[in-house]
């Protein structure tokens, strides 16, 4: 627990304004990012991040300092995102939104011309949508240690406090999960590679 | 000491990461200089991980900071209202518990109750017409000994017995058609001339009807 983690708490148990406008602008981002990899869908992560930080609000008396603020959090976030994927899955099929989808590539347009050149952002692009589809495919044990670890820089130790895990089970997880999807990815790039040549 | 290709893969995570003590990173960079499927697996995975970790962080939906920033300032209220009362923050943290708790069973919950009031409303109109039913006064005089019963002779001609009964299961009225006119009355004249069966079971179970019901006695010729 740093200094400055232990300052929040304290405006955050007070109930200072200013302390929970840094825990959002610390914290929203992050949180969102894992929710969204780990379920793969906005909507979804949306959600769940509501539920984070409400329950991140209401808990934070309650909150031992056992762990870093920050591994606490993640533990909440990835927590409600499995409950969340668990309970969703026995109850609801897949639903198809009414609403557009944000063309994320859109943001590409309004950047100055001195950057990649469209080429780049169509590969760049591919190689996302590439890596996020075989991300799915993941075992989802799997899929987290390897978000916290790649995506999320998380340190071995700080993935084994979120996770409740040794820390030879994070070493497991992340090589396991890693070659899986290694393994998904050849085989959409061997399936694809097929198709372009038929 | 040396690595087997095996075990070199299993410290992959740690050697790509740099997480390595400095005497195994040299066991297994020397078995990569002579192993070329391990450098190829290797190559793949480092290269993985760096094109995950370039990978485009999803930026968090507008709409989602305005909603975050909404509950931030509720529950900052709440903690204000409740600051200096022990008792109001026990409370609060059992009720949120008590909420998540209960949060999966609500929808399951409320489904049974409305099932439950359906099928109750449903059946309830049952219940009460049966309870009056069974409180059905059957004439008690039909039973006495002392009954003016008068047997009807049949003869070789047939009787014809009509009992009228009204929605409650009472018989309002009877005739007897008989041929010979030998017989005739009806209910409000001699109201112990009809022997009523008692079916209490029968009663506690079925729903009465209005109608009518015609008995026909025919007479029976034996030869000797």
């Amino acid at each position: 627990m740093t200094d400055e983690d232990a300052r929040l708490l304290r405006g955050l148990r007070a109930g200072i304004e200013s302390a929970y406008e840094e825990l959002l602008a610390r914290y929203q981002q992050p949180v969102y990012n894992v929710t969204y990899r780990l379920l793969g869908d906005e909507s979804d992560a949306c959600d769940v991040v509501q539920e984070v930080f409400l329950k991140v609000f209401r808990s934070v008396g309650a909150f031992r300092e056992r762990s870093s603020l920050k591994t606490w959090i993640y533990r909440i976030a990835v927590n409600e995102a499995h409950n969340h994927r668990r309970w969703f899955s026995r109850h609801r099929k897949r639903e198809v939104s009414i609403e557009q989808e944000p063309d994320r590539q859109h943001t590409y347009d309004l950047t100055a011309d001195s950057g990649p050149s469209p080429f780049d952002y169509a590969l760049d692009r591919e190689t996302r949508l590439l890596i996020e589809q075989a991300l799915t495919e993941v075992s989802p044990v799997f899929r987290t240690a390897v978000v916290l670890r790649d995506l999320e820089d998380l340190s071995y130790e700080e993935i084994a406090e979120i996770l409740q895990v040794s820390l030879g089970t994070v070493k497991s997880r992340i090589l396991r999960g890693r070659e899986a999807l290694r393994r998904a990815l050849s085989q959409r790039l061997e399936s694809g590679l097929e198709a372009a040549f038929i | 000491m040396s690595f087997s290709c095996h075990n070199v893969k299993l410290y992959s995570p740690e050697y790509v990461d740099g997480r390595l003590l400095p005497g195994d990173q040299y066991l297994i960079s020397s078995h990569l200089s002579d192993c070329e499927a391990c450098t190829a697996y290797f190559e793949q995975v480092s290269a993985l991980r760096g094109t995950v970790r370039r990978l485009a962080a999803s930026p968090i939906p507008q709409d989602l900071q305005t909603k975050l920033r909404v509950m931030a300032s509720r529950e900052r209220a709440s903690v204000e209202a409740t600051r200096g009362s022990r008792w109001c923050a026990v409370w609060d943290k059992w009720r949120f518990r008590l909420n998540a708790l209960m949060r999966p069973l609500a929808l399951p919950a409320t489904g049974g109750l409305l099932s439950s009031i359906l099928l109750f409303g449903t059946f309830i109109l049952t219940i009460g017409t049966t309870t009056r039913i069974v409180s059905y006064e059957v004439p008690l005089n039909a039973y006495k000994a002392e009954a003016n019963l008068v047997p009807v002779e049949l003869g070789s001609h047939t009787v014809i017995l009509t009992m009228s009964f009204d929605g409650t299961g009472r018989m309002a009225d009877y005739a007897m058609a008989d041929p010979t006119c030998k017989y005739s009355a009806d209910l409000k004249a001699q109201p112990s001339s009809i022997s009523m069966p008692s079916m209490p079971t029968v009663f506690a179970v079925a729903q009465p009807i209005s109608g009518d019901i015609q008995i026909k006695f025919l007479p029976l010729a034996f030869r000797q």
